[in-house]
């Protein structure tokens, strides 16, 4: 079975590194956060909007267990089976 | 033998080799000019999104694009586990030492490491001496330390049950890896690690120029070892009422060795034992 697809609301989540519920939750570690605004020789600031983006990069770990959608104060995330396997199936 | 020992080694273990630390590695790239290592780095990007998401939806490109992928990382990016040991002899070799924040965990878990309590990584060489030019790589800045007080780090972390690796930047400036600091990992936070196990990019960490051997006369199956292991080579046998390792999945860390309380666990040469000779 193809792995679950996860989807992010980059306009609801927008501060990633400073939220850091999902990344912290995930039991398999599928997100990464990156700095998308780079100024040289400055830090990037944890608090401003836009300035970091959260991504899905180890999707083939999700499980769907959807602890990160649970955890997500602005319910950014969604995570969506493939109905040919999984949970689906077992539910009908 | 190990390939990078044979490519980059002359003659001694490869990151234990001074010219592998050179100066020359770690030049300021002329204006205009990309260096082969930030061009490694977009091509390798881009490269691994596309085969982390084959893998995610079973395409059957991915293994096409694993062996392309781990080419590349094989070329620019050797890494290497090393046990406690050989961090003490990298660090005699090579200054100024730092400790520093982990790149890895703040990607993956969003970890802002801003104070040498907090640092788990370690950075080695002339280049730590520019760190600021780069204030979002080293946020919350570095920590320098002696050889002494290094060693002294190393050794928490171990404790900790961190497993070490050579840690190292591209290659593009003379044909060779510039070795820039050893990683004090564990899974899954840390890159090399899933790159490896959980994408079989076995170029992206091999294993160790050691394996671990119980002495089952010494072990007294207390099961220390088999909570430190982070490669699942190492498990408690109920009929032996011992520790037993899988000398094929052991990685050769060290990390039990250095937590069993009763010194029963030795590190044997890999290349000592003829299955695994060629085993990393």
């Amino acid at each position: 079975m193809a792995a679950p697809k996860i989807d992010i609301d980059h306009t609801k989540c927008t501060t990633p590194f400073d939220c850091k519920k999902c990344l912290q939750t995930c039991p398999q570690g599928v997100f990464w956060v990156l700095p998308v605004k780079n100024v040289k020789f400055k830090e990037t600031d944890a608090q401003e909007p836009g300035a970091w983006k959260l991504l899905v990069q180890y999707r083939a770990m999700c499980t769907a267990c959807d602890q990160c959608v649970a955890v997500c104060p602005v319910a950014a995330l969604t995570v969506t089976t493939n109905n040919s396997g999984g949970k689906d199936d077992r539910a009908s | 033998m190990c390939e990078y020992c044979g490519i980059y080694g002359e003659g001694t273990l490869w990151y234990l080799n001074p010219r592998n630390y050179g100066r020359q590695l770690y030049r300021r790239a002329r204006p205009g000019f990309v260096p082969d290592a930030i061009a490694y780095r977009q091509e390798r990007d881009k490269l691994w999104n596309e085969y982390f998401e084959a893998v995610a939806d079973e395409l059957p490109e991915a293994e096409a694009l694993r062996q392309k992928l781990d080419k590349l990382i094989q070329a620019n990016e050797p890494c290497q586990v090393i046990p406690l040991q050989d961090c003490f002899r990298m660090v005699e070799l090579a200054q100024p030492v730092v400790a520093m924040s982990c790149i890895c965990r703040k990607n993956m878990r969003a970890a802002d490491e801003r104070s040498p309590a907090e640092y788990t990584c370690t950075g080695l060489g002339v280049g730590m001496l520019k760190w600021e030019r780069w204030p979002e790589r080293y946020r919350g800045g570095v920590h320098f330390m002696s050889e002494p007080e290094a060693k002294e780090w190393f050794t928490e972390l171990d404790k900790k049950g961190r497993m070490h690796c050579v840690m190292v930047y591209g290659s593009g400036y003379a044909g060779r890896p510039f070795i820039g600091g050893i990683c004090n990992c564990d899974y899954p936070d840390c890159y090399e690690m899933r790159h490896r196990l959980d994408y079989n990019l076995d170029h992206h960490l091999l294993k160790s120029h050691y394996v671990a051997m119980i002495d089952f006369d010494l072990c007294n199956g207390c099961g220390i070892c088999a909570q430190r292991c982070q490669f699942g080579a190492l498990k408690m046998e109920g009929s032996k009422g011992r520790a037993n390792i899988d000398l094929f999945r052991c990685f050769g860390c060290g990390l039990c060795q250095t937590g069993c309380p009763r010194g029963a666990i030795k590190l044997a040469e890999r290349e000592s034992i003829p299955a695994l000779k060629e085993v990393w």
